[in-house]
């Protein structure tokens, strides 16, 4: 079999960028592997991105350097270094290669991704992984509100691929989830799966009111749960994955027609 | 002495228009059918007295020229600047204030992102089911406040719209209706209630599911006690609900900005929804200024979203959380402000203002307030509906003229945003050339 080419993209947003009295925030969805695959070193640094209400050269925000090469997308791994934390859009919409992020990263990491894989190695801010429809996105800390939910106005979050989040979820994760798969390993906070109509979620730690006005899909969590929805239907007690569970079907606050959705409490 | 019949208040959402003032050497001296608030607004109080611009810490006064270059030099020159405020003041400023924000890639935001954009969110999610003022006075036979408290708020509301007003249907007034409060606390309001129920606070969300399954025929699922109230209680309210010939939720910050936020709203008007299933039933959002719902009508029309809207790209984008006021400062956003109407440093989180007593800050109002006490630039303006005419929306969405009592030196709000617009095109064709 013939060894898998990889090509390095590293860049390093310059310390000035962050260091005014305000972090105006930048944004880099036009800098992923399959936007900057083939692209020379000076070429990338050519990349016009948003600072503000300003475009400016990738090359006068972040220190960019290329290694190796590539003779398709996949084989495109960006790494991002230095303050991520007001940079929006890491890999929004990217559809394959790797991301890998040292650090918080900003609002939208990995938004409408549809392949690929993409690592924050610290904290995800609001919207990380929303209306994702493929790829797989790992968030080693935690992660904002609306996690895998949707845009506003929309009725569709995620609809396919995996996220695993290390730490803590805020508020509505995976909203109008309707497809793919959450494992959250820490606590949930209020609403996870809001809205949900389709896919799995696993809370291993806390959650706060699972599953209103579900409609579909699935939701289990390993810990406590607080403020149960009292619109909830108790079915049995069963065993998943050898431990007991108390399996409920909802929300009917939606109508009796609509409660498909299945929530797993201990 | 003229005595000035059905002057518009400009105080808040109720935007009584039977006010009669009394108008002598150029003054309001009396204020006749204004509650408290409304009254204090309309007799006028502590004015800024000049344009100012702050050098070495202190308010220097000039001229509104001069301010006005200030302002729109601050401005031209900010990559992420922010236009917040605009509900105390008319529909004709804002229009403006979206030509400014388009003309500098500026987000511009009213006070709903404290107060109702809550609401603005959940109606774009679920829908309205809603009516004006007037069918709720002569139609509104069950009247329920949820997490307001208009006592308190909107003096005139219950007197002029709601429990007390008598209407053509229900001429005995509060005789003929019921009040059902629901609230944290027991507030002034809840005290004149048929039926008060005391929540948990942030456990609204889990009353309202309660409340759909019971209207939707599953009152079996519901638990003895759901957010410290009890199922009787929620039993109760159903049936009050169900058996109301036509009935009314106004509710109020108390659901809009504690736990649940949006969601306590979108669940509100869902069970609006299940109510309708047995009756014919409404919901309004109370809002607080005069013209809050007014900015989020002008803006709608202009850039297609109704407030927290980012123009910094050069197309509208709408994400509350992100493009709202209070986000952007505490997460260090935005490198100036601009202020009108408004007073973000009496009512935003204390980090927000941290933020904004750093950067940049142009205020315009008629009035010092807490917000002046960190503003670069200050420009006084006229107070619209005594000294200025305009625009506003009432809180059912219905528009009315706001009246000039009295004549003024003060340059009004559009006429200030309109000269910071013309100078700021001036700067930036200055740069393209």
């Amino acid at each position: 079999m013939e060894e898998l080419k990889m090509q390095t993209i590293r860049l390093r947003l310059k310390e000035e960028v962050m260091s005014g009295v305000a972090k105006i925030p930048v944004i880099v969805d036009a800098l992923t592997p399959d936007k900057l695959f083939g692209k020379s070193e000076a070429e990338i640094k050519g990349v016009k991105i948003w600072w503000g209400n300003r475009e400016e050269n990738t090359g006068d925000l972040f220190e960019v350097s290329v290694e190796g090469d590539a003779t398709s997308e996949a084989e495109v791994k960006i790494v991002m270094d230095g303050d991520l934390s007001r940079v929006k859009y890491i890999g929004a919409g990217m559809k394959a290669g790797e991301i890998e992020a040292n650090g918080d990263v900003d609002m939208h990491c990995g938004a409408m991704m549809r392949g690929g894989k993409i690592t924050v190695r610290g904290n995800a801010d609001c919207w990380a992984g929303c209306e994702m429809h493929g790829g797989e996105l790992i968030i080693e800390g935690d992660a904002g509100a609306n996690l895998c939910a949707m845009y506003r106005g929309e009725m569709t979050g995620m609809t396919g691929g995996r996220v695993v989040v290390g730490g803590n979820v805020s508020e509505c994760a995976g909203q109008y989830m309707a497809g793919g798969e959450i494992l959250i390993k820490g606590n949930a906070d209020i609403l996870a799966g809001l809205n949900m109509k389709g896919g799995k979620i696993t809370i291993e730690g806390d959650a706060i009111m699972p599953g209103a006005d579900m409609t579909g899909g699935e939701i289990l969590v390993k810990g406590k749960v607080e403020d149960m929805i009292p619109s909830f239907k108790f079915v049995e007690t069963t065993t998943v994955d050898g431990e007991q569970y108390r399996k409920y079907i909802g929300d009917l606050a939606m109508t009796e027609k609509r409660a498909k959705g299945i929530l797993y409490v201990k | 002495m003229v005595e000035i019949t059905d002057v518009v208040c400009p105080l808040c959402g109720c935007v009584c228009d039977d006010i009669v003032v009394e108008v002598e050497d150029n003054r309001v001296t009396k204020v006749r059918g204004a509650c408290a608030v409304g009254k204090s607004k309309l007799m006028g109080h502590g004015r800024i007295k000049s344009p100012a611009i702050r050098v070495n810490g202190a308010l220097k006064e000039c001229s509104y020229d001069e301010a006005i270059k200030k302002a729109a030099e601050i401005l031209a020159g900010a990559r992420r600047p922010l236009l917040y405020g605009w509900s105390s003041t008319v529909c004709e400023a804002t229009k403006l204030g979206v030509c400014l924000a388009e003309e500098i890639g500026a987000v511009i935001d009213n006070t709903a992102s404290v107060c109702h954009g809550p609401s603005v969110l959940a109606i774009q999610d679920v829908g309205l089911p809603s009516c004006t003022l007037g069918e709720v006075k002569n139609r509104a036979s069950l009247i329920i406040y949820w997490g307001a408290n208009p006592t308190a708020a909107h003096g005139n509301h219950m007197k002029r719209y709601s429990y007390i007003a008598k209407g053509y249907f229900l001429p005995g007034g509060k005789k003929d209706k019921k009040l059902v409060v629901v609230d944290v606390r027991e507030t002034k309001t809840a005290k004149m209630a048929d039926k008060f129920i005391q929540v948990e606070p942030g456990k609204d969300y889990l009353v309202l599911s309660a409340l759909r399954a019971v209207l939707y025929g599953h009152e079996d699922v519901v638990p003895d006690n759901v957010g410290g109230v009890s199922k009787e209680d929620i039993l109760e309210v159903a049936n009050m609900m169900k058996e109301a010939p036509f009935g009314i939720i106004f509710f109020g910050m108390g659901v809009t900005q504690s736990r649940g936020r949006h969601n306590n709203i979108i669940n509100a008007i869902q069970v609006t929804r299940a109510a309708h299933t047995h009756t014919k039933f409404n919901i309004m959002p109370m809002r607080g200024h005069y013209n809050v719902t007014g900015f989020n009508q002008v803006c709608t029309w202009e850039t297609g979203f109704p407030f927290a809207v980012d123009l910094s790209r050069g197309f509208a984008w709408y994400n509350p959380g992100e493009t709202s006021s209070t986000d952007l400062l505490i997460r260090r956003e935005c490198d100036a402000a601009l202020i009108i109407a408004s007073d973000p440093g009496a009512h935003f989180p204390g980090e927000s203002i941290k933020h904004l007593s750093k950067i940049p800050v142009i205020q315009i109002d008629p009035f010092a307030n807490p917000t002046t006490e960190f503003a670069d630039v200050v420009i006084p303006t006229a107070v619209s509906g005594v000294e200025a005419e305009g625009s506003v929306y009432r809180m059912d969405g219905i528009p009315l003229r706001l009246r000039k009592l009295v004549d003024t030196d003060y340059l009004s709000d559009e006429e200030v945003i309109q000269a910071i617009l013309e100078e700021v095109r001036a700067i930036k064709s200055k740069e393209g050339e």
